[in-house]
């Protein structure tokens, strides 16, 4: 059986768990470069290399023994020379004479091994390049957790994007609720306006025509006082004389604040006739002041005029007159003996300007408005006077295109500036 | 979620005993190497076994190629298991490899540990020049990647589940349907570098756990000088020589080991 096992072309040996050689055929031995008695009780792991003996001791031996057998195991051998040589085995263990042992058969490898190298070394070179792989899925990972990070950002950004716009929503909402009120209350006031501008109509006509109905008695009353101061019902003493002076300048008094009520209620009530034309302001000017010097020189006051060369104004000559007067007036009544009240004329772009400067006592900033309105005066009864002047002479200027303001610094003297339409100097 | 360390090391227990003995397999197979030693202490001893991530039936998609890039990530998965069990009082039985990840472990929290009991142990595989023979040189170590590498390019049985077709040992069935030292080649690479070229000198001065060091006769993986330089270098250890040969003398002569092991146990444990 022996020389039988010798003959065979692989390599046979049979060891026991402690590892010492029971077997081992001449194939064996010669493979390795010994004789088979050189290598009988010698410890199988001798006829390893090193790395094999590793192997023998952490796999092969271990797998024997938990599995009873290990099939086409690789292991290097150590030839005689010194050189190592790769084998299969095929390894049972078993039970033989009360022993148990491990019986190897094994086959040289070099054509196979040599495949086998290509393929370790085509094998290392794929986890390289997996290696590599892995390296680069790792960069796009990280990549992609970033890319996912800011997709996430630009999400939450987007939802608070959303938030934003459905609250701008909720407000235009609120908004228009609110712009539909205050549309609805600008209806209310137009209507209220309206009312109020037919209230104030009605009122301007129930003046006209109450002023007219008192007119006609306040003549009467002067008709009647002018016969009696002819004697025409028998001589007037001193006396009575006096009286009826008295009662000639009360009717005159009411008389002038009835036709001044009267003016106003026509002018508010849009029943006055404006003839529009072409004048020069110089003659404007020129035409009221003889009408105002006697008061000038009573007042001991000093007037001055300058007035731009050929400045003309599209305007009603009669009613410009009237608010130069009213100015004029006023400005000798509120500036003191020794003062000074000056006429100045100047075009701006699209008005013809006439400004009446006093040295007076000017007016407080908080009346420069109300004094317009009808019915105020600066001093309270002190002065003569409807307080009608100023409403009417605005009144006017406005209905000819033009407007009335004032500025003033409280004794510091006042401005009133009259504006009219500018017309063309060329005719 | 915390991690299911008793699903993730396959941690099985056995025996009927209170103070826990936690064997830890070496490098190439798994916790069936125990499989001779444990029934001895059943009686005693909470038994306590489990697979390292990566060998035997671990969950080896909890594998992390950093983690056990070095002994420290084995080393973690025995406290992992130490905590996930609350075991405390703890004797250590660890194989080859697994001396050092013990000794790691014990280093870490030594609260837990009453004894390490070393089988071949060894803190550096490779010579240090003079100063240390550990054995092996660098060459013989990248020798055994590439016969590693050889028995996973697709031939080796033990890679594959195996039909077992047990004529001769019908008794064995279908325990042995699967190899017990299956394992994945880049695992079984990297469980192999961080073994061989591992350096744990300096660790075995830090122990402060009374120890037991197991010397083979003949260990080519561990030789006698190495077991002598681990016990010079232990405080407190204990020495045995067994007359066993080779590296596995759990699997090789199994008797003697547990023999070995319950004297020591029975002259440590306290009265």
């Amino acid at each position: 059986m022996d020389e039988l096992l010798d003959t065979l072309p692989g390599g046979v040996v049979s060891f026991s768990d402690d590892g010492s050689i029971q077997y081992l055929n001449g194939t064996l031995a010669r493979m390795l470069g010994y004789t088979a008695e050189e290598l009988r009780g010698r410890h199988v792991e001798s006829l390893l290399t090193v790395a094999g003996r590793i192997f023998y001791q952490t796999h092969f031996f271990p797998l024997l023994r938990l599995h009873g057998r290990a099939d086409e195991i690789f292991l290097l051998l150590r030839h005689r020379d010194g050189n190592d040589l790769g084998a299969l085995i095929n390894a049972r263990r078993r039970e033989r004479d009360g022993v148990m042992v491990s019986d190897c058969v094994l086959m040289e490898v070099r054509e196979r091994r040599k495949y086998e190298d290509e393929l370790l070394r085509a094998k290392r070179a794929a986890e390289a390049a997996h290696g590599v792989l892995q390296v680069r899925t790792r960069e796009v990972e990280t990549a992609n957790d970033r890319l996912t990070e800011q997709a996430a950002e630009l999400e939450k950004q987007a939802e608070l994007l959303i938030d934003q716009a459905s609250e701008l929503e909720a407000q235009s909402e609120e908004l228009q609720v609110l712009n539909d009120e205050l549309i609805e209350r600008g209806e209310e006031l137009e209507k209220a306006r309206v009312i109020a501008e037919e209230a104030n109509h009605a009122k301007s006509q129930f003046l006209a025509n109450m002023s007219h109905e008192l007119r006609t008695p306040l003549n009467a009353i002067g008709g009647y006082v002018q016969l009696l101061e002819l004697g025409i019902h028998g001589p007037v003493t001193d006396e009575q004389r006096f009286t009826l002076d008295r009662i000639t300048r009360s009717q005159r008094h009411l008389l002038n604040l009835i036709n001044d009520l009267l003016n106003l209620a026509r002018i508010e009530a849009g029943r006055v006739d404006y003839r529009i034309e072409r004048i020069a302001v110089t003659d404007l000017i020129a035409g009221v002041l003889p009408m105002i010097e006697p008061q000038m020189s009573t007042a001991r006051l000093t007037l001055s005029v300058a007035c731009a060369p050929d400045l003309y104004a599209l305007a009603d000559r009669e009613k410009s007159e009237q608010v130069l007067i009213n100015l004029l007036t006023n400005a000798v009544k509120f500036t003191p003996a020794g003062g000074s009240v000056t006429v100045e004329a100047s075009a701006t772009t699209q008005y013809a300007l006439v400004n009446v400067v006093d040295s007076g006592i000017g007016v407080p900033v908080e009346k420069l408005t109300s004094i317009f309105e009808p019915f105020v005066q600066l001093r309270e009864r002190k002065s003569e006077g409807t307080g009608l002047g100023l409403a009417i002479s605005r009144d006017l200027a406005r209905g000819m295109g033009g407007d009335l303001s004032a500025t003033s610094a409280s004794g510091a003297g006042s401005v009133f500036s009259f504006v009219l339409p500018l017309a063309s100097p060329a005719e | 979620m915390a991690v299911d360390v008793l699903y993730r090391n396959n941690v099985i227990e056995r025996g009927r005993g209170t103070q826990p003995m936690l064997f830890a397999h070496g490098f190439g197979c798994d916790q069936n190497m125990w499989r001779f030693i444990t029934p001895a202490f059943e009686d005693e001893y909470r038994i306590v076994l489990f697979d390292y991530v990566g060998a035997g039936k671990s969950d080896w998609s909890a594998y992390d190629a950093e983690r056990y890039s070095s002994l420290e990530g084995y080393a973690r998965d025995v406290l992992d298991v130490l905590h996930a069990l609350d075991l405390r009082d703890v004797i250590f039985v660890g194989h080859s490899v697994s001396a050092m990840v013990g000794v790691l472990a014990a280093n870490e929290e030594p609260e837990r540990f009453a004894s390490l009991v070393m089988i071949g142990p060894s803190p550096r595989y490779v010579n240090d020049g003079e100063v240390y023979v550990g054995g092996f040189e660098r060459s013989d170590i990248d020798g055994l990647l590439e016969t590693m590498d050889k028995n996973f390019i697709g031939w080796a049985n033990f890679l594959a589940p195996a039909i077992m077709q047990n004529a001769d040992r019908p008794e064995l069935g279908t325990e042995l349907t699967e190899s017990f030292c299956s394992t994945d080649p880049v695992i079984a690479s990297s469980f192999a570098r961080a073994t061989f070229l591992a350096d744990n000198r300096d660790d075995l001065a830090r122990v402060t756990v009374p120890s037991l060091v197991l010397q083979c006769t003949d260990d080519i993986i561990a030789p006698i000088q190495v077991g002598e330089y681990v016990h010079r270098a232990l405080r407190g250890s204990t020495f045995e020589l067994l007359k066993a040969t080779g590296h596995c003398p759990h699997l090789s002569a199994p008797d003697e080991t547990v023999r070995v092991i319950r004297s020591y146990l029975s002259r440590t444990a306290p009265d």
